[in-house]
């Protein structure tokens, strides 16, 4: 079920009720990749494919639809920042400005990105209009998200790659922020997903295409997944159960789907 | 003569299949004698090297190609610091997040004592500016929290390596590697986990046996392990060799093969 714009915090939605939780399911994932190599399958045939088809979150939303302002490089910078700065307010990190701290920490990480050259060459309106944005949003996400636990094991940006048809796709996945562990008797796993964009309909399927991820890395269903957005401060969290995960089955089937031969 | 290798083990990654994996690892192991580390000797001494040579699973899976110059950065001080505080925490219960800044403060503090020589992590660590070091113990509590995820469920002893294995090939000039994150004593033997990010790739297999043959020179008695299992949590996946002397001579082989591969491309630099 999804939740209007939410006045309390992000943990506090993540916790939810505790006596509500529901067994851990592991057997959904094995019938999930059946499904999806099966489609693979249908698509490709056994034929080998020339490159492997990457599909994302990114990709699932981009299905059919037009180039979008939110592509530009500046706003890719402005994501990459945002995430960054989220990533050290969960390490309980002191983020004096938010910006500059991101900025110094991305280019420790990854010094020959592209999208950092970009940054280089922006004129001093353009550079303070990213700075007073990339705050902005680092404001609302420290607002909204309250004190992590670090009980709940939190870890940011976690990466999930799966493999189908043997190579011909690459399910890959990114999620800004996962708590909980997958080896309790009960499902406690929770994925979150920042954007730096109001939430829309495509945010439904990056939600649904997470917690497919999760499950098929893991082989654990997780409890719930939920996308906040740093521009208007939403959270939109759903539960995760067999429907969820049906649909992004479907999510990924379309998207595949534009390989099939005429 | 074709030279045939114990199959390669696959398995979903879960907490079931990873104990199935130790528990049913084969109990009778290969030996590396004298003769055996003499003659691997004497193969590498057959291949000159104007420098040290230093060989791993990596470079077995690039087909012999060196590595670029490595850098720290906080992809590449996570898996360190990431074990060192799972080595710290007494129970899975502590709190990992805690563990990994003790480890950070620590490297630090080294690094002011005067004890981190130039070039190693703890002297990278004394030069970075604050956001760097989050970014760091974010990774390293990533780092952290996976591996934990991955072995905590496993039944048998099993505790975190306090290194990798090393094997230094006397009168050879090379050093092999050997990548290891967790060791499983079991009643029989051992088992040891090694942890990557990513997906596993073609080459992983044969990855796999020069970490296995690595392990197993370096043990005092050159007895191999039980198995050595990769586990790719990105991917959702174990791969798993057993410590057979076909899997301990093919990862040999792959080693003095990357040494022959490494000298072609040194010659071919120089011509």
């Amino acid at each position: 079920m999804l939740s209007a714009p939410i006045p309390e915090l992000v943990t506090d939605v993540l916790r939810g009720d505790r006596t509500r939780r529901p067994r851990r399911d592991d057997t959904a994932a094995a019938g999930l990749r059946a499904l999806l190599e099966d489609h693979v399958f249908s698509v490709f045939g056994a034929r080998r494919t020339e490159s492997t088809v990457m599909i994302t979150s990114a990709t699932i939303n981009a299905a059919g639809r037009v180039l979008e302002l939110a592509d530009s490089p500046l706003s890719r910078a402005r994501g990459i920042l945002v995430s960054i700065a989220f990533r050290l307010l969960v390490a309980q990190v002191h983020v004096a400005d938010p910006f500059m701290d991101a900025l110094n920490a991305w280019r420790a990480e990854r010094p020959r990105d592209e999208l950092l050259d970009a940054l280089v060459h922006l004129d001093d309106d353009q550079r303070a209009r990213l700075s007073a944005d990339v705050t902005s949003h680092f404001a609302t996400l420290s607002r909204s998200m309250g004190t992590i636990p670090s009980g709940w094991r939190p870890r940011t940006s976690q990466r999930a790659r799966q493999l189908l048809g043997g190579t011909a796709v690459c399910l890959r996945d990114v999620v800004d922020l996962v708590v909980g562990s997958p080896h309790l008797a009960v499902t406690n796993v929770a994925l979150v997903d920042i954007t730096t964009s109001p939430l829309g309909p495509g945010a439904e399927r990056t939600m649904r295409y997470h917690a497919l991820m999760q499950t098929m890395r893991t082989s654990v269903v997780p409890l719930r997944t939920s996308i906040f957005s740093s521009a208007t401060g939403d959270l939109w969290t759903v539960d995760v159960d067999q429907e969820v995960l049906m649909r992004a089955v479907e999510d990924v089937a379309r998207v595949l789907d534009r390989w099939k031969s005429p | 003569m074709e030279v045939t290798v114990s199959p390669l083990l696959q398995r979903r990654l879960t907490a079931r299949a990873l104990n199935e994996l130790i528990e049913d690892a084969p109990s009778s192991v290969a030996e590396m004698s004298e003769e055996h580390r003499v003659s691997l000797t004497s193969r590498f001494r057959a291949v000159p090297s104007s420098e040290h040579r230093r060989l791993d699973a990596w470079m077995i899976e690039q087909a012999g190609r060196p590595p670029g110059p490595f850098a720290w950065s906080p992809t590449t001080a996570r898996r360190i610091l990431g074990n060192n505080a799972l080595r710290r925490m007494s129970q899975p219960s502590d709190n990992l997040a805690n563990a990994v800044r003790d480890e950070v403060a620590d490297q630090l503090l080294r690094a002011v004592r005067g004890y981190a020589r130039a070039g190693s992590l703890g002297h990278w660590l004394a030069g970075v500016t604050h956001p760097v070091l989050g970014l760091i113990t974010a990774e390293a509590v990533n780092w952290a929290t996976q591996s934990l995820e991955c072995v905590e469920a496993v039944v048998t002893p099993w505790r975190i390596a306090s290194s990798d294995a090393y094997y230094d090939v006397a009168g050879a000039r090379t050093t092999l590697r050997g990548r290891r994150d967790v060791i499983v004593e079991t009643p029989r033997g051992r088992v040891i986990v090694r942890i990557r990010a990513g997906q596993p790739g073609k080459c992983a297999g044969p990855g796999l046996r020069s970490d296995l043959v690595v392990e197993t020179l370096a043990h005092p008695h050159g007895v191999a392990p039980q198995r050595y299992l990769g586990l790719w949590p990105d991917a959702g996946l174990i791969l798993g060799v057993d410590g057979t002397m076909e899997n301990v001579r093919a990862g040999a082989r792959d080693f003095v093969r990357a040494a022959v591969a490494q000298r072609r491309l040194n010659l071919t630099r120089a011509a």
